[in-house]
C-alpha cells in the first residue's frame, strides 16, 4: 500500500528552511569547533604561561636562600582562573552564547596576564592580535566586540593606574592606549570585514547544499517511482559495460532473477546463471547478432528461481557504440511475462480442447446420424434375414447365404456400436461388478485372440471394490486395448492386466478430462512392445486415426475406449515411451453396490399376442419388417409415418393397448409422442426404438427412469419379447 | 600582592662616592665604568640585563662595564655560572667577574640584585640605583636614561634610582620580607 504525505510545504518554503537549517547548523558547527579549539588553546596557554614563569622566574632569591616566585603563583592562580570558567562553560555548555563570551573575555584577560608577567613587553601585545584572530573563527561580531571591549578596557584602566604593567612604563600618557586601541581597531576591522564575507559564504555555501539536498531528493523520488513502477510493471532494467563485463541491474531486474539485490556489478555469466539451459543459446545468439548488428534485439526465455518456480521473462535490449563505432554498453529490459505466458499457454490449451471438442462433436453426431440410418437399415437386413431363415428348410441352400447375409449384418452392427460408443450415443446398461471377475471371465477369449506369442499376465488386486459399468461396453474396452498391444508386439511379448484400488486426492487434467478427487478401481493394461512417441499419443483417443496401416484398422478402437470410459464417468491415460512399452490406466469410479446377477441370454421364441399396436416409424422398411412381425404374432397393427399422424390416428381410435415408436423422426420426435400420449392417455403403453441414446432419452447413455426402450438393430425375436414383455407388464393387461 | 612583588623597591646602602682603591679589578682609566651587581639566580634580573644590553646599544664603547655575582659563602662556582652569568658574559664589552662572599656588594652599598652604579672617568660615583622600573620590567626607565645620559655627556637627569630585585644577601632579605 503506498502512503501519501496529507500536507507538504511549497518547495522556495522548503529551501528556505533548509537553507536556514544548514546555515546555522554549520555556524553551529563552527562554533562547537572553535569552542573545543579555545578549550585546548587555553589550557595550552596556562600551561606556556605557568611553565614559562617556571622557566624564566622560578624562585625569588635573598642570598642563598630562595623561595616560589610569586610569578608562578600568579601564573598558576590568576591564570587558572582566568582559563577554567571558559574550559568548563565550553565543556558544560558547548555551543551557548555565554561560552564564548566567557572565553572572549578569558582570552583577553590572558593576554592581559602575560602582558603583565612579560612587563609590559611589546611584544607580549601581539598575543591580543592573535587571540582577537582566532576568537573571529566563531564568525560572531558580538564575540569579537566583547573582547575589543575588555581589551579596550584594560587597556585604559591600567594605562592609567599601572602603566609598568601594560606598557612597562612608569607613566604612559592616555594617547598610548588609544594608540594601542587604534591598532586593535584596525585588526578588529578587517576581522569584521572578513566575517562577514565568510557569512555570506557560509550562506551560499549552505543555498548550494539545499539546492543539491533537494535535486537530490527530486531524484530519490524519482528512483522511488522508478522503482515503484519497475516493481508494478514487474519491469526491471540492466547495463552491461562491455569491456568491464560488469553488469549493473534495477532492484526490480534483480527480483524477477531471484538474485540480492545487495550483490550488484556482476558478470554477465553470473546474471545468465539463472536462466533455462534449454533458453541459454537463444540469448547468446540474440546479443551476438546485436553486437555484431548493432540492431536492438528482443529475446524471451525463462529463469529458474532459487525456489524452484519458473519465470518467463520478456527480454530486450539495444547497443550502445562508442565513437569509433565500437559496442561498449547493452542496455536492457526485462519484464516477468509469466502470468500472461501461463494464461496464453492455458488459451492455447483450451482452444485445443474446444477444437477437439468440437471435431468429437461434429464426428459423433455424424457417427450418431450415420448408426441411425445404419441402424434402420440393419434393422431391415437383419429382421428380413431371420424372417426368412424361419421360412426356409434345414437343408434349403439358400439359408447359407442368408446366414452369410446375417453374419455381415452383425459385423456391421458391432461397427455401429463402436461408432455410438465412441460419441457417447450408446444405451448403456450398467450394473455393479467385480473388475476382477469380467477380466477373469475374458482370460480364455483374451489368449485367443493375442496369440501364443504373447503371454498375458494378471495381477489382480483381491480386496478390489466395485464399479458400475455396462459389462459388454468394459469388455469391449479390453478387448480392444487387448489388440493393440498384441499389435504392439509382432515378435511377441508380455501382456499385463493389473487392477488396483486407488484414491485421488487432488484433481488432475490430462487431455480433455479431469480426473476429479475421489476412489476409483484402476485397470491397468500394459505391453512392452513397441511403444509410442508423444505426436501418436497425442493423437491416439481421436475417431479414425490408426497407425496399424490402411486395412489393418479402423482407427476406432482407442475412441470407442475413450467413449466408452469417458461415459461410465471414469478416465483412461496412457503412458509409453518409444520402444518401452505402453501402459493404458483406466479409472472407474467407486460403488458401494453389490454385485449383480448377468440377464439371461437372448432366445429365438417369438410369444404371440392379440393386443391392438400402433407403429410409428418414418423409415418405410423398418415399419414394414415390425408390422410383419408383429401381425405374424397375432397383434391388430396399424401405422402411421409419423408423430402427427400417429397423434391423429389415436384421438380416431383410441382403443391401442401398445404404441411403438421410433425416436429420430421428422417434425416431432417419439419421446415428444411419448409425452403426448402419456398426458392424454396414460393407460397406452409407449415403446421407443432407437439406434443410439439422445440426451433427451438418457444420461450418459442411461436411459430416463420409466421410459421403454428397444434398442436397434433389433431381431424379429427381440422384438415380439419386447413387446409381450410390455404388455404384460402394462397395468391395463395386470 | 603581584605588584606589591614587582614594584617593591630593594634595599641599597651607601655606595662609596669614589671607586675605592685596592678592589680585585680596577676601573677603566680615560671613561666611565658601569658598575652592576646581581644575584646569579635572581630572575629579575635578567631584565637588567636585558636593559643594560640595549643601554650598551645607544651608549656604543663609551663605558666600560663589570657585572659582579655574588658567591655566597659556601657555594661552589657551579652555582654562579648561571644562564645569567652567560646571559651577560654573552655582552659585548662586558666583563663578568664573581664576587665572593657578597665582599665587593657590601663595599658598593649594593644589597639588591641589578644595583647600579656608574663612575666617570676620574672615578666619581655619577649615579646608583636600578636600570629597571619593576622586577623584570624590560623597558624605559628613568635610572636607564640618566645611565645613558650621563655616559653620552648628559646632564644627569638623577643621581639615584630605585633597584627591583633579589635581595643580595639573606638578612636583608629576610629583613624585607618581614617588613612586607
Amino acid at each position: 500500500m503506498i502512503q501519501l504525505a496529507t500536507e507538504r510545504p511549497s518547495e522556495a518554503d522548503r529551501f528556505a528552511r533548509r537553507v536556514s537549517a544548514l546555515f546555522e547548523g554549520q555556524r553551529q558547527n563552527i562554533i562547537l569547533h572553535t569552542d573545543r579549539l579555545f578549550t585546548w588553546l587555553m589550557l595550552c596557554q596556562w600551561a606556556f604561561c605557568v611553565g614559562l614563569a617556571f622557566w624564566l622566574s622560578p624562585r625569588t632569591w635573598s642570598g642563598t636562600e630562595s623561595a616560589v616566585n610569586p610569578h608562578v603563583w600568579l601564573a598558576i592562580v590568576l591564570g587558572g582562573i582566568v582559563t577554567s570558567v571558559p574550559v568548563i562553560l565550553a565543556r558544560t555548555q558547548p555551543g551557548g552564547q555565554a561560552t564564548r563570551h566567557a572565553i572572549a573575555i578569558g582570552q583577553m584577560a590572558m593576554s592581559a596576564l602575560l602582558i603583565d608577567v612579560t612587563g609590559g613587553r611589546i611584544e607580549t601585545h601581539f598575543h591580543i592580535f592573535g587571540s582577537l584572530a582566532f576568537l573571529a573563527f566563531y564568525r560572531d561580531r558580538r564575540v569579537l566586540a566583547t573582547a575589543t571591549l575588555v581589551v579596550f578596557a584594560d587597556h585604559i584602566i591600567r594605562g592609567l593606574y599601572w602603566p609598568q604593567s601594560v606598557y612597562g612604563v612608569v607613566y604612559a600618557p592616555f594617547w598610548r592606549s588609544l594608540e594601542h586601541g587604534w591598532w586593535i581597531a584596525f585588526e578588529v576591522v578587517f576581522l569584521l570585514i572578513s566575517i562577514r564575507k565568510s557569512l555570506c559564504e557560509m550562506h551560499l555555501a549552505a543555498e548550494r547544499q539545499a539546492r543539491l539536498e533537494l535535486t537530490n531528493d527530486t531524484i530519490k523520488e524519482s528512483r522511488e517511482h522508478l522503482a515503484q513502477a519497475q516493481h508494478i510493471a514487474k519491469l526491471g532494467n540492466w547495463t552491461w559495460d562491455i569491456p568491464a563485463n560488469r553488469v549493473l541491474c534495477s532492484e526490480e531486474a534483480h527480483r524477477l532473477y531471484g538474485r540480492d539485490p545487495e550483490v550488484d556489478g556482476t558478470t554477465m555469466e553470473k546474471c545468465l546463471e539463472r536462466v533455462l539451459p534449454e533458453d541459454l543459446p537463444r540469448i547468446r545468439e540474440a546479443m551476438a547478432e546485436a553486437l555484431k548488428t548493432r540492431q536492438p534485439f528482443v529475446c524471451d526465455h525463462r529463469v529458474r528461481l532459487p525456489d524452484g518456480e519458473v519465470r518467463h521473462i520478456h527480454g530486450r535490449g539495444e547497443v550502445m557504440v562508442d565513437a569509433h563505432g565500437a559496442p561498449v554498453k547493452i542496455f536492457g529490459i526485462i519484464q516477468d511475462v509469466t502470468e500472461a505466458a501461463l494464461s496464453e499457454e492455458s488459451l492455447r490449451r483450451t482452444e485445443m480442447q474446444l477444437r477437439q471438442s468440437q471435431k468429437m462433436e461434429a464426428i459423433g453426431r455424424l457417427s450418431g446420424g450415420v448408426a441411425h440410418d445404419f441402424n434402420n437399415l440393419l434393422t431391415v437386413i437383419n429382421g428380413y434375414s431371420s424372417l426368412s431363415m424361419l421360412q426356409l428348410d434345414e437343408a434349403d441352400p439358400v439359408r447359407k447365404n442368408i446366414e452369410e447375409i446375417t453374419k455381415a449384418a452383425e459385423r456391421a452392427s458391432g461397427l455401429t456400436r463402436q461408432l455410438l460408443a465412441f460419441s457417447r450415443k450408446q444405451v448403456v446398461h450398467p450394473r455393479a461388478l467385480n473388475i476382477n471377475e469380467v477380466v477373469r471371465g475374458m482370460e480364455k477369449m483374451l489368449r485367443r485372440l493375442i496369440g501364443e506369442d504373447v503371454e498375458l499376465s494378471t495381477n489382480f488386486d483381491e480386496s478390489i471394490r466395485n464399479v458400475n459399468v455396462d459389462p459388454g461396453q468394459i469388455e469391449q474396452v479390453i478387448m480392444n486395448l487387448a489388440v493393440n498391444a498384441r499389435d504392439a508386439m509382432p515378435d511377441g511379448g508380455k501382456l499385463t492386466i493389473r487392477t488396483a484400488n486407488i484414491s485421488v486426492d487432488q484433481s488432475s487434467t490430462f487431455r480433455n478430462r479431469t480426473l476429479k478427487v475421489g476412489s476409483y478401481v484402476v485397470l491397468a493394461v500394459s505391453d512392452d512392445g513397441v511403444g509410442m512417441n508423444e505426436d501418436v499419443q497425442n493423437h491416439l483417443f481421436e475417431p479414425f486415426f490408426t497407425t496399424k496401416g490402411l486395412g489393418k484398422g479402423t482407427g476406432l478402437g482407442l475412441a470407442t475406449c475413450y467413449g466408452i470410459i469417458a461415459q461410465a464417468g471414469g478416465d483412461i491415460r496412457v503412458y509409453s515411451e518409444p520402444n518401452s512399452g505402453t501402459t493404458f490406466k483406466i479409472y472407474l469410479p467407486m460403488t458401494a453396490s453389490a454385485t449383480e446377477a448377468p440377464a439371461a441370454p437372448p432366445s429365438d421364441t417369438m410369444p404371440a399376442g392379440r393386443e391392438t399396436i400402433l407403429v410409428v416409424e418414418d423409415d418405410a422398411g423398418v415399419r414394414q419388417l415390425a408390422v410383419t412381425v408383429l401381425r405374424k404374432c397375432g397383434y391388430r397393427v396399424q401405422i402411421s409415418n409419423d408423430a402427427y399422424e400417429a397423434l391423429e390416428a389415436i384421438k380416431r381410435s383410441p382403443q391401442f393397448d401398445l404404441v411403438i415408436t421410433d425416436v429420430i423422426m421428422p417434425r416431432m420426435s417419439g419421446k415428444d409422442l411419448r409425452d403426448q400420449i402419456k398426458a392424454h392417455r396414460p393407460g397406452t403403453e409407449v415403446l421407443l426404438m432407437s439406434g443410439y441414446a439422445g440426451d433427451a432419452l438418457a444420461h450418459r447413455g442411461v436411459l430416463e427412469e420409466g421410459l421403454l426402450f428397444l434398442e436397434k438393430p433389433f431381431s424379429p425375436a427381440r422384438l415380439a419379447q419386447k413387446v409381450r414383455e410390455v404388455l404384460d407388464a402394462s397395468p391395463v393387461a395386470r | 600582592m603581584i605588584s606589591k612583588y614587582d614594584y617593591a623597591v630593594g634595599e641599597a646602602g651607601a655606595a662609596p662616592a669614589y671607586w675605592p682603591p685596592g678592589l680585585p679589578f680596577g676601573r677603566d682609566a680615560g671613561r666611565p665604568t658601569l658598575l652592576i651587581i646581581a644575584h646569579p639566580k635572581c630572575s629579575c634580573t635578567r631584565a637588567t640585563l636585558e636593559n643594560l644590553n640595549r643601554l650598551l646599544t645607544k651608549c656604543g664603547g663609551r663605558v666600560a662595564v663589570r657585572v659582579l655575582f655574588i658567591r655566597p659563602k659556601g657555594q661552589s662556582q657551579e652555582w654562579v655560572r648561571t644562564d645569567l652569568w652567560r646571559s651577560a658574559a654573552a655582552i659585548p664589552g662586558v666583563v663578568v667577574a664573581e664576587d665572593p662572599d657578597g665582599a665587593l656588594a657590601r663595599t658598593f652599598g649594593a644589597a639588591t640584585s641589578g644595583y647600579a652604579l656608574l663612575y666617570d672617568a676620574s672615578g666619581r660615583l655619577e649615579f646608583c640605583g636600578g636600570i629597571t622600573d619593576g622586577r623584570g620590567h624590560v623597558g624605559d626607565n628613568p635610572g636607564a636614561e640618566a645611565v645613558v645620559s650621563l655616559i653620552n655627556g648628559g646632564a644627569g637627569l638623577q643621581a639615584r634610582a630605585p633597584v627591583y630585585g633579589c635581595s643580595l644577601l639573606e638578612t636583608s632579605c629576610r629583613a624585607r620580607d618581614s617588613s612586607k
